[in-house]
């Protein structure tokens, strides 16, 4: 759809800001599907757009991203620009749907936040951001067996469900294990807005790990794998581009 | 679910990969630099256009919920 070239108005879709320009990137297709992927040099700041349709992107932003199939694609699009060039250089990823009307406003708007910018690049200098999920293991339906009224079943099937608040002992397993992340992470940040209703899941972060620390963060999740077997199961997803860590509060922003 | 609960399952970042959806949206939709408020916005120097978080994640909940998609109630 996007394919075709509408005569409309182009906007700048801005993935993210770069301070070196690597130099065997692939070409890289925009959030469209069709527009390349482009940099502006922005007073020695790189960022990193491709020119899409303001039909899409502006003036039905909202109503597209009512449209599961549109955000799947336009985000599965967003994360591969981003993560192609986060193999070469560090990357400030902006968020989701940002979009400029003109380059000249980009610049101006970029240029003014340089300080910011360079603190930010600081912190996430040679780090990777992970997600990390911990499910209960929960036992076969099946073994409810045994029931001979709605009541019984009921039960059953709530001493199946974990229970968020019983259990101190499995808690404060999970407070070890938050800790030790911690102290191998550079930070971390709460994450799983989409995700949070996943059944058993019991406890998600999102961490900023130096990728010379990257082992270590490995076998530690590895040993709460093994000493866990029967209770948990642990998901690790990255490395993703430091999405989570590279925003500043809003109230600091407005303050200004 | 597999039984396989001794081991960590690790996924890339490629979408090829074993990593869902729902692990994509979660990360990508997350943060990222905040440009400006949290509203659409166009002022006369600066014409930036930003979609609030919040307004994603609704649609993104209802869109699952529309689709039947397995995203249970958050409570």
């Amino acid at each position: 759809m996007a394919a075709e070239l509408k005569n409309d108005r182009r906007v700048l879709y801005l993935y993210g800001i770069t301070e070196s320009r690597p130099r065997d990137l692939p070409e890289l297709i925009g959030v469209d599907r069709f527009a390349p992927v482009e940099f502006i040099d922005c007073d020695g700041v790189f960022c990193w757009i491709s020119r899409v349709s303001a039909d899409d992107f502006e003036e039905s932003l909202e109503r597209n991203m009512e449209n599961l199939d549109w955000l799947a694609e336009t985000s599965v699009a967003h994360q591969r620009v981003i993560a192609a060039i986060a193999r070469q250089t560090d990357i400030l990823p902006t968020r989701f749907g940002t979009v400029f009307r003109t380059q000249d406003s980009l610049c101006k708007h970029i240029v003014k936040r340089v300080p910011g910018l360079k603190k930010d690049f600081g912190r996430i200098k040679g780090a990777d951001e992970w997600g990390v999920k911990v499910f209960s293991i929960q036992p076969a339906v099946s073994t409810v067996s045994k029931v001979r009224s709605g009541k019984d079943y009921l039960q059953a099937k709530a001493a199946m469900l974990p229970n968020r608040r019983s259990k101190p002992a499995a808690r404060g397993d999970l407070i070890k294990f938050e800790r030790a992340l911690e102290s191998i992470a550079a930070e971390t940040a709460p994450v799983g807005n989409v995700s949070r209703g996943q059944r058993g899941l019991s406890f998600q972060a999102s961490l900023l790990v130096k990728r010379s620390k990257r082992k270590r963060f490995e076998s530690l999740l590895e040993k709460f794998a093994r000493d866990w077997a029967q209770d948990r199961r642990i998901e690790c997803t990255g490395p993703w581009p430091p999405y989570s860590f590279v925003s500043r509060p809003a109230d600091k922003l407005r303050a200004k | 679910m597999s039984g396989a609960g001794n081991a960590v399952i690790f996924a890339g970042d490629d979408p090829g990969d074993e990593t869902t959806l729902l692990d994509i949206l979660d990360h990508v939709l997350n943060q990222g630099v905040i440009l400006r408020g949290n509203v659409i916005i166009s002022l006369a120097g600066v014409d930036l256009v930003f979609l609030g978080l919040d307004v994603i994640l609704t649609s993104v909940e209802t869109a699952l919920k529309h689709m039947g998609a397995a995203l249970p109630p958050a409570k």
